[in-house]
């Protein structure tokens, strides 16, 4: 990913229609250390091409929703980055 | 010559036997209308002469009879579950949205374990493409209505649970009256449509709404509108576009899968009601079938500013929900029409036409999907390599014959437009069509024997 500063390495989970889209259940990505959460959807989006999902998914990090995507995130080396869309059928 | 007559015989009385069947569902439904109507009728009298009513008519049980420990021991034993859950149970009513792969687990835990009033919706009748997953239904109940069905089933497992059947579409008009009458939500239904119009009534009437979703591999469950927790839009505010939606019917599903999750729906719906563990509100439960995984996610309380939700609510009336969604508030496909009627062609007229006519007639089903089933001399390309262009290499010879017609098809003749506008763009002077419902209009039109899926 383009970065300026330090950057570490995340694992990236991909579910339901993501891993669909992604074409992979996982993937490692480099982040900066510190990112503003629309930003790196927005990078993930583009790099693993979830355009048609960008705004209907839920994105989590080690096992949190970011419930503000105009907040920074801070990561560390091996931090875990999930990406949810919503399933509907049953 | 003896077996042409067995076969002729087999054939006949499977067919007598088969109407005698239906004639039987029909008598069996007209006792079952009759009995209902009594019953509202002395319920209405009930209630009109002023006695003394609980909203589903019963007083509150407060004592468990001989049957009731007997049957129920195993659970009454749980130091956390008791004879006050027990109770807790008997005087509650559910109400399950769809049963299908969800709700027929859901239902069949529920009845089990002693919920004494359940409610069941669905607007759909019992098909031969539900038994995989849905399991309450059964061949003699072909072609009844699931709730009907799902009734059936559930009484023979407890004669003691009280079950009203709702044979009807849940929409915006119905939602609210149904819903009322009803402790606890468990959406088990297929489509997004009916998903936020069920969070939006559950926020709107304060029920909690157990809500589970299944597809392929996958199973998603959580609890809305439960104390502080937050709503299906809190989590997701605009709903994805139709084209990012697979179905059941299309992206396919494991029974034991939605088996999982409807069996955790019911655990989850008998949390709420006997006020057993930590209800799984606030969390996501996400479920990987094929590396047989769960993770919990924490998700956001509510949104400050939610629509429906939040202290000050911009929506405070249901709305028209398919509009909302795009999309119809039943898994059933939607035809599709991206082409001209100039650009397609029916499966008759392709039949007469084109089938003794040298072509290239292309399958763009998943490979998965081709194996099941195909037209003669059709050729597998998956509708993903039609688009990357990874079909031009292994067809460069045909595709260099302008004369050569190109047939596109597909299940229902769908995906095959798609395919059309795609090849069409590359090769503009080519014959390309696709066939107008694709093999589903094949088997119906055509070839009655093909099988279809």
């Amino acid at each position: 990913m383009s970065t300026d500063g330090p950057v570490v390495n995340v694992h990236v989970l991909f579910f339901a229609k993501a891993r669909e889209l992604a074409n992979s259940s996982r993937s490692n990505v480099d982040v900066p250390t510190e990112i503003v959460a629309s930003d790196l959807l927005d990078q993930l989006v583009s790099r693993f091409g979830l355009t048609t999902i960008r705004d209907n998914l839920i994105l989590a990090h080690n096992e949190s929703y970011i419930d503000n995507l105009s907040d920074s995130i801070l990561f560390k080396e091996g931090d875990e980055l999930a990406i949810i869309p919503p399933l509907s059928g049953g | 010559m003896i077996k042409s007559e067995a076969d002729s015989e087999r054939t006949k009385l499977e067919r007598e036997i088969s109407e005698l069947r239906a004639a039987l569902n029909r008598k069996e439904q007209c006792l079952r209308d009759l009995s209902s109507t009594v019953t509202a009728a002395a319920r209405a009298q009930n209630q009109s002469e002023g006695n003394a009513m609980k909203s589903q008519g019963e007083s509150a049980h407060t004592k468990l009879n001989k049957d009731d420990v007997a049957r129920y021991s195993r659970q009454l034993i749980l130091p956390s579950f008791g004879v006050q859950g027990q109770l807790k149970l008997k005087n509650s009513s559910v109400l399950i949205v769809g049963l299908g792969g969800l709700g027929c687990p859901a239902a069949q835990y529920l009845a089990a374990a002693g919920c004494g009033n359940l409610g069941l919706i669905d607007y759909d009748d019992v098909e031969r493409s539900n038994f995989h997953r849905q399991i309450l239904h059964s061949e003699a109940r072909c072609g009844m209505s699931k709730a009907e069905s799902a009734r059936i089933a559930l009484l023979e497992l407890n004669p003691n649970c009280e079950i009203r059947c709702h044979s009807r579409l849940l929409y915006s008009q119905n939602a609210m009256h149904i819903l009322r009458g009803y402790d606890v939500v468990l959406d088990c239904s297929d489509n997004l449509p009916t998903r936020y119009l069920l969070s939006d009534a559950c926020v709107m009437l304060r029920k909690p709404l157990v809500s589970g979703s299944a597809l392929k591999m996958d199973g998603q469950l959580t609890v809305y509108s439960y104390g502080n927790g937050p709503c299906y839009r809190c989590i997701y505010p605009v709903p994805p576009p139709p084209e990012a939606v697979t179905n059941c019917g299309d992206g396919g599903v494991l029974g034991a899968v939605t088996g999982t999750i409807g069996a955790m729906q019911a655990l989850e719906a008998i949390k709420v009601i006997v006020g057993l563990g930590d209800v799984l509100a606030g969390r996501l439960l996400i479920f990987d079938g094929s590396s047989g995984t769960f993770r919990n996610v924490r998700i956001r309380s509510k949104r400050p500013n939610c629509h429906v939700c939040s202290a000050q609510p911009i929506i405070t009336e249901l709305i028209d929900y398919e509009i909302f969604c795009g999309m119809h508030a039943t898994d059933k496909n939607n035809p599709m029409q991206m082409l001209a009627a100039d650009e397609r062609m029916s499966v008759e007229e392709y039949r007469e036409k084109l089938q003794a006519q040298p072509h290239l007639l292309i399958d763009v089903r998943p490979t998965a999907e081709f194996e099941i089933c195909q037209l003669p001399k059709s050729v597998n390309v998956p509708l993903v390599e039609i688009l990357d262009d990874g079909y031009l290499k292994r067809f460069s010879n045909h595709l260099e014959d302008k004369a050569l017609p190109i047939v596109l098809l597909c299940r229902r003749g769908n995906d095959s437009q798609i395919a059309v506008q795609h090849v069409r763009n590359r090769f503009p002077t080519h014959f390309v069509r696709d066939l107008i419902g694709g093999l589903h209009a094949w088997a119906s039109n055509i070839d009655p024997s093909f099988p279809i899926y």
